[in-house]
């Protein structure tokens, strides 16, 4: 739709000066019932509504009848802007209603029960696609009219038969029955409604005279029409991600337990996470009670100092451990995915024969789905029938067998000895994000020019040469990248943790991680407020790592630009 | 034409299938999951009221026996239509995913949840007080069921009592069970030991004589064990229990962690662990090496039974030995039947409750050998006897008739925070990483403070 070759509003019919004071009248109602629902949370209307979610109606309808009003004053004035508005405000206000109408209808939580039907109807619609085919086959009888004529009207006839059998199959009759049944109440009818009005604001302001009568641009309606491609994706981000964000940093300062509205409590929930003491030791053994006050706080650890020591206490010990834990595993699994896979994307990125095998061998694990993984080494494990104890049993009796080497059996109990319990999870994460770091540095080495090597090697460089002063350096982005994306990655361990320990605590309160902690909190221990503000902290520490790779990068990549 | 066909085929697609979603719906509050039976869903006569029930079943088995039963069900209760939904099994998180389902809204009318949770449920207000439905209810008597389940199901928060007469009541137990040894035969008798069964016969069934049985069989080789438990709170409260201890003190409103009789069935079990190494290190999963035919008794509930089944060396259960103070120290597990505390259907829901807890309906599901009635009655038992294998039932009811300490939650504070601080220390004791002189040093500054939240 091209409008700047008209004149803009000077040619307007009554039907179309009609529509624009409709237009702007409808406006200006819009923007008082948008006040009326602001007011609404405050006035005793919708009882037991918690706070948080009145201020976000209040806000959202405030804002929306402040821009409302405004539109309605620019229509009158033939303004833009106050197509723009309206285009905005009536299209978010018709994707509410549409999802007011499939949640009051039922929609949402019937999908569950859609996987059963629709296996029983998914074979009709190779009918319609049958049909469809046929239809198309006429395109190949040009030159016989009567021929493609019919193969279009059989085919058309097939689609027909195959869509109504797939919806009758489908339940179809029924959903419509149950649609109707749920929405027959005020708030489903007043979706609907809504959803026709809305409709035909919006349809009434598309319209290009009504454009026209607005002095549209068609810089404006590329706009408009690169916005409305983006609304998808830009209002699921705010509803699934940005919107959970900031109400999680909401229910941080207070005490939710997810089932009853939650009350303020401010920073109590960051001040017990970072409430810690650190107290002189007498003797290294002293007890924790003789030291702290043990009503706040419980021992985290304990350094020995000659005949004393210091003892680091702290109110919520759990989270100290974990973050210990955390930074442990972090420590580890980084340097043991990263080095590995850049040595693997090295050898992978030579030409020799069987390398394009190896490649898709060593990603596997990263595409493996992580309950089975951990499933398979919860078996490995085992310290009495698993694999890796009974290969180690092997390996010592062959030695002690054929060179009396007088080795015992370590017999190691891999995930319930407080000493090997991490490791354990360490391994299985490296091993498994291995193969990931592995394309990405294969990515990054197939970027390095190739003119690069043989300048090297006429000067005489050998391949350690070539790999230190060629190869790393200009990997530094790919390696920076991997490197931070590997950290923040082992800062949220869970899964492995959650599935492969029991309990996923593990000996000691060995494998306890934030996010494991984090969970626990939130979905056994009924604090989500808590479990929200470990959540913050975590990510206020993973932002914090990530700033200092962001700046070591920086300061180190000297081939960029 | 065709491109525009095409659209439209699979606009219509979209459509039809958006709307076929509405067709599985069900009226509100109760709003479908996963249909149960693979049959297609029918829509309940207009006059019914559809309830939704969900419990944890343990295997397919199980699933298959709780449709069935929701079936016949569904024909006995006039007006209601009944929805079953298996809810997962532990491994699944059935608890994460009903306490999300309770937060949203869209949990079941009627629901499952072990007795750890009662306390948490009902303070926080997620279950109905059926109190005054059960007592318009003429027949009902909630002495039909064990009294230590009970005890906890009709607690009430308010005025601090329990009973008939309480002014509460939270639900009614599906069953109860109780630990029991499960015995490799076959290692046993290769390893010249005495049979524990003619022993608990003989009233000789000690820690003494289960201690000699597990060396006599650890000695068979490196790779057998004599004993194995898993790692959670209830086998290893059994020993505390056994030694005259427990968790708690005797009103539940503080630790015992730290009180000798606590800390000596604590010793005792460490030295299994550490000192006699009889036993599958603590932490190990020890259900698989059982299976392998590499543990002579593997402590474990009823719920293990029809696993066991599978196994191809003789077995059969005995019950546990005796401690210093001439009691098994077992535990009444249970967990109970609840009701939404945002159901609409609060009556339709209480009947459902009463029929799942039936003599009748109990036997069904405890025929699959993994449960026990939760009705007090020589009927109950002597129905369940009669599940075989293994041929010794008599010693899940012996663990029942022998005092057992009741599971059950904390009213006076948090379970969970409890839980949290006492596993990782007493596993840190019997991985031999700290020492029961220390741990009693400690524990129970820290476990009060589960009594405060």
């Amino acid at each position: 739709m091209t409008h700047a070759s008209h004149p803009a509003g000077e040619l307007l019919t009554p039907h179309t000066l009609l529509v624009l004071r409709l237009l702007a009248a409808w406006r200006a109602l819009f923007s008082l019932l948008a006040l009326l629902g602001a007011l609404a949370p405050w006035t005793g209307l919708l009882p037991g509504l918690p706070v948080w979610q009145g201020l976000l109606i209040s806000v959202a309808l405030g804002l929306a009848a402040v821009f409302s009003l405004l539109a309605s004053r620019d229509i009158l004035l033939r303004r833009h802007r106050g197509r723009m508005l309206s285009l905005v405000l009536d299209y978010l206000s018709l994707v509410a209603c549409f999802i007011a109408v499939l949640q009051i209808g039922g929609v949402f939580l019937g999908i569950d029960a859609l996987g059963e039907v629709f296996g029983r109807s998914i074979w009709f619609l190779f009918v319609v696609l049958a049909g469809y085919l046929l239809g198309a086959a006429g395109d190949y009888f040009l030159h016989d009219p009567r021929t493609e004529a019919l193969l279009r009207q059989i085919g058309k006839w097939v689609m027909l038969f195959g869509a109504l059998a797939f919806l009758v199959v489908a339940n179809l009759p029924q959903g419509l029955l149950a649609l109707a049944r749920n929405l027959a109440n005020p708030a489903g009818l007043g979706a609907v409604a809504g959803m026709v009005v809305f409709g035909l604001a919006l349809w009434a302001m598309w319209r290009s005279p009504t454009a026209l009568a607005l002095n549209a641009r068609t810089g404006h309606e590329q706009m408009l029409s690169g916005w409305l491609f983006l609304s998808p994706n830009l209002l699921g981000f705010l509803i699934f991600f940005a919107g959970p964000l900031l109400l999680s940093f909401y229910f941080s300062f207070t005490d939710s337990d997810a089932f009853n509205p939650p009350n303020w409590v401010g920073l109590a929930n960051y001040a017990r996470i970072l409430n810690v003491t650190i107290k002189p030791l007498a003797s290294p053994d002293q007890l924790a009670r003789e030291v702290l006050d043990i009503s706040v706080y419980d021992e985290v650890g304990r350094l020995k100092i000659g005949n004393g020591g210091l003892l680091f206490g702290a109110e919520d010990r759990f989270f100290w451990l974990a973050l210990r834990n955390t930074l442990m595993y972090a420590l580890a699994v980084v340097p043991l995915s990263v080095i590995p896979a850049l040595v693997l994307a090295n050898i992978l990125n030579s030409k020799l024969p069987g390398m394009k095998f190896f490649r898709a061998v060593y990603f596997i694990p990263s595409i493996a789905a992580i309950v089975g993984i951990a499933l398979v080494w919860q078996w490995l494990y085992n310290a009495t029938v698993g694999y890796i104890n009974y290969f180690i049993t092997l390996a010592v009796e062959f030695l002690n067998n054929t060179f009396q080497a007088g080795l015992t059996d370590p017999k190691i109990r891999w995930v319930s000895d407080e000493r090997t319990a991490l490791l354990s999870i360490i391994i299985i994460a490296a091993w498994q994000t291995m193969g990931f770091n592995t394309v990405l540095f294969l990515a990054g080495l197939q970027n390095i020019p190739g003119e690069l090597y043989e300048a090297a090697t006429v000067d005489g460089a050998g391949a350690w040469d070539k790999f230190w002063r060629i190869t790393l350096p200009l990997l530094a982005p790919s390696t920076f990248y991997v490197v931070s994306t590997t950290t923040i990655q082992a800062m949220q361990v869970f899964e492995q943790v959650f599935i492969l320990m029991n309990p996923p605590e593990g000996p000691n309160n060995s494998t306890i991680t934030l996010v494991l902690y984090l969970y626990r909190s939130g979905f056994q221990n009924f604090k989500q407020g808590y479990a929200s503000a470990l959540a913050w902290v975590l990510f206020i520490v993973i932002f914090g790592l990530t700033l200092i790779q962001f700046r070591q990068q920086r300061r180190s990549s000297i081939y960029e630009n | 034409m065709n491109r525009k066909l095409w659209m439209l085929a699979n606009v219509f697609v979209l459509a039809a299938l958006v709307l076929a979603a509405c067709g599985g719906g069900t009226p509100a509050p109760a709003q479908p999951q996963q249909p149960a039976q693979p049959e297609q869903p029918q829509q309940p006569a207009a006059e019914e009221i559809t309830i939704r029930w969900r419990t944890r079943p343990d295997n397919q088995e199980e699933i298959n026996v709780y449709s069935t039963i929701s079936k016949e069900l569904d024909a006995q209760l006039d007006g209601i239509k009944l929805v079953y939904e298996p809810g997962g099994t532990e491994g699944a998180n059935y608890q994460d995913q009903l306490r999300t389902e309770v937060a949203a809204g869209t949990a079941p009318d009627v629901f499952w949840i072990p007795g750890t949770d009662i306390a948490d449920f009902a303070t926080r207000g997620l279950i109905l007080n059926i109190a005054d439905l059960a007592a318009r209810t003429e027949g009902f008597d909630v002495n039909a069921f064990y009294p230590g389940p009970m005890y906890h199901l009709t607690y009430n928060p308010a005025n601090g009592q329990s009973g008939a007469n309480s002014g509460a009541l939270w639900g009614l137990p599906r069953d109860v069970s109780t630990f029991a040894l499960y015995l490799n035969l076959d290692l046993i008798e290769e390893a010249g030991a005495p049979d524990p069964r003619e022993l608990a016969k003989q009233g000789k069934w000690d820690w003494e004589a289960f201690l000699d049985v597990a060396k006599k069989t650890r000695a068979l080789g490196s790779d057998i064990y004599g004993y194995g438990a898993s790692a959670w709170w209830g086998p290893y409260g059994v020993w505390l229990n056994a030694a005259g201890g427990g968790f708690f003190n005797a009103d539940r409103t503080a630790c015992a962690l730290n009180t000798p009789e606590s800390l000596k069935g604590l010793e005792f079990q460490r030295a299994l662990y550490q000192e006699h190494d009889v036993a599958v290190p603590y932490g190990e999963d020890p259900e698989p090496p059982f299976r392998a035919g590499k543990v002579a008794m593997f402590q474990n509930g009823r719920w293990a039974t029809p696993g066991i089944r599978t196994v191809t060396f003789n077995w059969d259960v005995v019950e546990l030995p005796k401690g210093p103070n001439g009691h098994m120290g077992n535990w009444l597990f249970w967990g109970a039947y609840v009701i939404n505390a945002k159901t609409q259907h609060p009556e339709q829901a209480w009947k459902l409750l009463q029929a799942l807890t039936t003599a009748e309906t109990q036997g069904k599901v405890a025929a699959l050998g993994a449960n026990i009635p939760s009705r007090v009655g020589q009927e109950a038992f002597d129905a369940f006897l009669t599940f075989t294998p293994p041929a010794n039932n008599q010693a899940f009811l012996n663990g029942l008739a022998d005092n057992p300490a009741t599971e059950g939650p904390l009213w006076a504070g948090s379970w969970p925070e409890y839980d949290k601080i006492m596993g990782p220390a007493i596993q840190a004791v019997l991985t031999g990483s700290k020492t029961v002189e220390e741990f009693g040093a400690t524990i129970c500054d820290e476990a009060n403070k589960a009594f405060n939240k």
